[in-house]
């Protein structure tokens, strides 16, 4: 009964128009559209991937090998479920060109084909010829990065191991490109034949081999997996089918989506701050009408309803637009998104992300009005004949408070849930929240330190500041949700500049100090006296190490399956490197138990990374079988030692005594510590004496890591600038909500003796004060959050980056000042009398 | 005599408003001498406050002169029109208009810290105590009674000490008591700095203590009226 009462006066209430509500529309809108537009975008490319799966995989499914070819019963096994089988070998190898005597070197990711690659799809080349009739002979087709960097024309020879290639076109697209994941060099396709006699697959080399099957139509994937897993997993076999052919792609565009909409999250709670904003400015407007319908009689509960029931309204409207903006701007943009995407990508309306976006959005718009909502039912009669701006409430009360938390905690857990990153969310919501309290502890300090600073008697006499000062601190909301809204868009981008610099430098800087200049893999073991001879030799170089380097898939504990005792561990997916020492390397720290002795030729043993054989559940003692090339070896666990992987040094989960694994065949990988001086003469008489090695640059490979990461923060911070644009409607909308109040205040002190240079240095100053402030919390915030994530995440050195910070504070001075001047405009104009006039 | 302290000459003004332009004050011609305490009365909408404006330099007459210690308001413009009110004017009116974001003491101090006065602060408190607010001075507008702000506007514009005070119908928003007390005050203020006082005010018990009182009815001086004196 009370609901159709309130129905009505809400309705009545509502024909006055949106006007008061264009920054709400506007926050509820962007921060929907930024969600709804970013989860489109991420579900399009995930469609595309899936529908694509066998294209990008080059075949219905794909068994790989690392270090062999699939043995008889493998190879059965496919011939028995597939109409066609392409082999592939994939490798690293040095492309070299002698011209005039100088050798240059450029590290290629090689794949080696068979006449049916690629099963599906086709190889794009420049000039454009069929794959076949580039690869006939000694015909090669390689990326154009890598040719530019040989000097390579079509038509011209280059060298890999001892055997001369031509090439023949320029590699465009590969249909498997993207299922690659992140390659150390551009690649170069050759036939697998051509390969006979160039040195480069000797046992013991690093290679994978891939089979890529044509299925027939209707074929079970699962059950296929299943079943190959069941009968060759523990011999070191991968499998990968269409249903996801690129899982690193898949998983990283799940994962920058994800990111991406939890930033979106940050800028809906802006515009939530907005919203707030928004609703408390009408409501205020609105103490006379409530005021009066309880003078007749209605009731808390029917006038807090009949107000739920507008911002309801208005906050379907809000995230329609949101919705109808988000769902049609990536269509718009398709062409020019799909252009950008390195993967077949197909941008369609997708029903999914829209109605994620509209959910977050109802829970913020519900989350952010409820308190001021809740207000209308303190609402006395008696305001009717006082000020309005009578002493508020600091707290809400207890059914409210309880209403609020369970709001957040459904829409963190929709979050949580949805973005399918449930840590990240969960850590992104206790920085958003975070950030909100201290903005809010920030925003009350402000106002407590600028009414104390306008009384302060040092200021007396600088009357533009003293007034600045007395209308931060005075009352009346501006100071807190510009704080609030602003300081928050800030803070995201403060916490990206911040976590971005630091990755870069780690990366860039402070690892280049302890890392290697070179990592050599594919030393075939009578090659390991010349080169040690030779490296050691160099006075350039201050540190070699070499391992023997094997791979084998751990596949039992103490007898039982592996996965049943340590469960999905990444050690135990898929091959891992596994060495072998006779006495512990130098600079080895053992945790737990002691290496064994020197000359050792007892039953196999094994040290175990410490922090892996933690995460794993392993103790001393354990046995542990591995399967080494089809050989299985049980050794048992005789110590724990800490391994760095973070340094890009050496670094083996699994080292055994020399003797357990005597007989496999291996190599030796190398890394070499050298002074850039002696880098390039070192690296030239190595690959001269030893074609078949690889060499990689480690700086290279950083700054490929270093480039993707760029890649990412440049993501992140368009995303961080839409949360900043939210907050800056937030900050025009108090701007242009206080602007009545900015043309009565000039008015007045223009009575009483104000020059326009005095009122606008008093406007300037107050929104500048405003935007520093923010922007410095901000900072603030911004540096929290940076050194978390690289304290605790990244578990590297926290430097302070001022550039970005100093960026941050001014451009929120100068926002605050554009929207606060822009506004000051009608104020400044504004002939006295007739303001005060129009207020008699 | 001496040269009048406010000469207003075929004054006119017009105001644009959405039915078009009107003429509301049709040629007004007044002085007003120093010391002298002048009353406006006239029905509303006769011009009354319209006038009080422009003698305030608030409002910029459309045709005529308007003189104020000898200076010709209507040649200034709006900053050195500020600069003048600084020095020479306090001006009160019926709905206070205090600024909401500054305490009473702040109120009053703005206009004297405005003209650069060292003592802003002291000073404000002073006329503060002197309108009987001494424990309201840390209050915002919104904290106090209607009295109350009438008298710490009172305060404010007394306080850079004017050679004259305009109150449009200061009294018109309180009740009788409040009225009769923000009246003595006003007046007293007056006996006190010797300013000369132009009061525009429906009431006649005011307008009996006005040395001399001005009619207006519809835009004029009403001669009718003036001959009755
Ligand atoms: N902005 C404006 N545009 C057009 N006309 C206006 C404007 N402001 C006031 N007026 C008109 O000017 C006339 C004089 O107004 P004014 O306020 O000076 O009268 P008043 O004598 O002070 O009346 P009251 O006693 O009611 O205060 C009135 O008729 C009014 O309607
Ligand atoms: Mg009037």
């Amino acid at each position: 009964m009370s609901v159709a009462v309130a129905a009505r006066i809400a309705r009545r209430e509502l024909r006055g128009g949106l006007s008061g509500f264009r920054v709400f529309l506007a926050c509820l809108a962007l921060g929907v559209a930024a969600i709804a537009a970013v989860g489109s975008v991420r579900e399009s490319i995930q469609d595309g991937l899936r529908r694509n799966g066998a294209v990008l995989l080059g075949g219905d499914a794909q068994m790989s090998f690392t270090y062999r070819s699939a043995d008889a019963a493998e190879r059965a096994w496919m011939a028995g479920i597939a109409t066609r089988v392409s082999e592939t070998v994939d490798f690293r190898s040095m492309a070299v060109v002698e011209r005039d005597g100088v050798a240059e070197r450029a590290l290629t990711e090689v794949k080696a084909v068979d006449g049916l690659y690629p099963l599906y799809g086709a190889v794009e080349l420049e000039p454009a010829l069929p794959l076949d009739a580039a690869l006939t002979g000694d015909g090669a087709v390689m990326a154009r990065v890598l040719a530019d960097r040989l000097g390579l024309s079509v038509g011209d020879g280059f060298r890999l191991g001892e055997k001369a290639f031509t090439l023949r076109a320029i590699l465009i697209r590969a249909p498997d490109d993207a299922a690659g994941g992140f390659g150390l060099g551009p690649p170069t396709i050759l036939r697998r034949a051509a390969l006979e006699g160039a040195g480069l697959l000797a046992p013991g080399t690093l290679f994978d081999t891939d089979y890529r099957l044509a299925l027939p139509a209707g074929a079970d994937l699962a059950a296929l997996e299943a079943e190959a897993t069941r009968r060759f997993r523990d011999s070191g076999m991968r499998w990968r089918d269409s249903r996801n052919a690129a899982p690193g792609m898949t998983m990283f565009v799940e994962r920058v989506g994800a990111f991406l909409v939890l930033v979106g999250l940050a800028g809906l709670a802006v515009g939530g701050v907005g919203v707030s904003a928004a609703v408390r400015a009408y409501l205020d407007g609105k103490t006379a009408v409530i005021a009066t319908l309880k003078t007749l009689g209605a009731e808390g509960r029917t006038i807090f309803m009949a107000y739920l029931m507008q911002i309801g309204v208005l906050a379907a409207l809000g995230i329609g637009l949101g919705l109808v903006l988000g769902g049609a701007v990536p269509l718009l943009l398709a062409p020019l998104i799909e252009a950008q995407l390195p993967v077949p990508a197909d941008i369609r309306f997708h029903p999914g992300p829209l109605a994620e976006a509209a959910l977050y959005g109802a829970l913020t718009a519900l989350l952010f009005t409820l308190w001021p909502l809740a207000r209308t039912a303190e609402v006395r009669a008696a305001a009717l004949f006082r000020d309005a701006s009578g002493p508020v409430r600091a707290m809400p009360g207890p059914r409210v408070l309880a209403a609020l938390v369970a709001l957040a905690a459904l829409l963190v857990g929709a979050a949580a849930v949805l973005s399918g990153v449930p840590d990240l969310a969960l850590w992104a919501a206790a920085g958003i929240l975070g950030a909100l309290l201290l903005l809010v502890a920030a925003a009350r300090a402000v106002r407590w330190l600028a009414r104390r600073g306008a009384r302060a008697k040092a200021l007396r006499g600088h009357s533009a500041l003293r007034l600045a000062l007395g209308a931060v601190g005075g009352p009346g909301g501006e100071a807190t949700s510009v704080v609030l809204s602003l300081g928050l868009g800030l803070s995201v981008l403060a916490a990206v500049g911040q976590i971005n610099a630091n990755m870069q430098a780690a990366i860039a800087e402070e690892l280049p100090g302890v890392a290697p200049s070179y990592f050599i893999v594919d030393i075939q073991p009578d090659q390991l006296p010349g080169y040690l001879a030779r490296v050691e030799r160099d006075p350039g170089v201050h540190k070699v190490q070499t391992a023997p380097m094997l791979r084998g898939v751990i596949t039992r504990i103490n007898g039982r399956p592996a996965r049943e005792v340590a469960g999905d561990h990444w050690v135990l997916n898929g091959d891992r490197g596994v060495t072998s020492s006779d006495s512990a390397p130098e600079g080895t720290v053992i945790t737990q138990g002691a290496w064994w002795p020197e000359g050792y030729d007892g039953p196999p043993v094994m040290s175990f990374a410490d922090e892996e054989a933690r995460e794993m559940g392993l103790k001393l003692g354990d046995a542990v079988t591995v399967n080494i090339l089809g050989r299985d070896i049980t050794a048992t666990i005789t110590s724990f030692r800490v391994v760095d992987f973070s340094t890009a040094g050496i670094g083996f989960v699994l080292s055994m005594n020399p003797g357990a694994l005597q007989g496999a065949p291996h190599t030796a990988i190398s890394t070499i510590y050298a002074d850039a001086a002696a880098e390039a003469p070192l690296l030239r008489d190595l690959a001269a004496a030893y074609p078949n090695i690889t060499a990689i640059r480690v700086r290279d490979a950083i700054d490929r890591v270093s480039e993707v990461l760029r890649g990412l923060a440049a993501a992140v911070t368009y995303g961080a600038m839409a949360t900043l644009v939210t907050g800056l409607f937030v900050l025009i909308g108090a701007a242009a909500a206080g602007e009545r109040a900015r043309v009565f205040e000039a008015a007045v002190l223009k009575t009483v003796g104000a020059v326009r240079g005095q009122v606008l240095a008093y406007f300037a100053l107050r929104s500048a004060i405003l935007g520093a402030a923010a922007g410095l919390v901000a900072v603030f915030a911004g540096g929290l959050a940076g050194w978390a994530v690289m304290t605790f995440v990244m578990e590297a050195d926290y430097t302070f980056e001022p550039v970005s910070a100093l960026l941050i504070v001014s451009g929120g001075v100068l926002a605050t000042l554009l929207a606060g001047l822009g506004f000051a405009l009608r104020p400044l104009a504004a002939r006295p009398a007739r303001v005060l006039r129009a207020r008699e | 005599m001496a040269a009048p302290i406010l000469a207003l000459k075929d004054v006119t003004l017009t105001l644009k408003g959405n039915a078009g332009a009107v003429e509301i004050l049709h040629g007004v011609s007044l002085d007003v001498q120093r010391g002298e305490t002048l009353g406006l009365v006239g029905p509303s909408g006769s011009g009354k406050s319209s006038l009080l404006m422009l003698m305030g330099g608030l409002e910029r007459a459309t045709s005529g002169t308007v003189m104020a210690m000898g200076q010709d308001l209507t040649a200034m413009n709006e900053d050195q029109l500020a600069r003048f009110r600084r020095q020479h004017m306090g001006v009160v009116f019926q709905s206070f208009h205090l600024i909401p974001t500054m305490t009473a003491l702040e109120n009053v101090a703005t206009p004297l810290e405005l003209a650069g006065a060292p003592d802003a602060f002291e000073r404000a408190e002073e006329e503060l105590r002197a309108v009987g607010l001494a424990t309201r001075m840390d209050h915002y507008p919104g904290q106090m009674s209607g009295g109350e702000q009438q008298r710490v506007a009172l305060a404010r514009a007394a306080a850079p000490r004017p050679d004259t005070l305009l109150a449009d119908e200061p009294t018109g928003n309180l009740d009788g008591a409040n009225g009769a007390a923000i009246m003595d005050l006003l007046f007293g203020l007056r006996d006190r700095h010797g300013a000369t006082l132009v009061l525009v005010t429906h009431a006649p018990e005011l307008a009996a203590r006005c040395d001399r009182i001005v009619g207006l009815l519809d835009g004029r001086v009403d001669r009718a009226r003036k001959a009755a004196e």
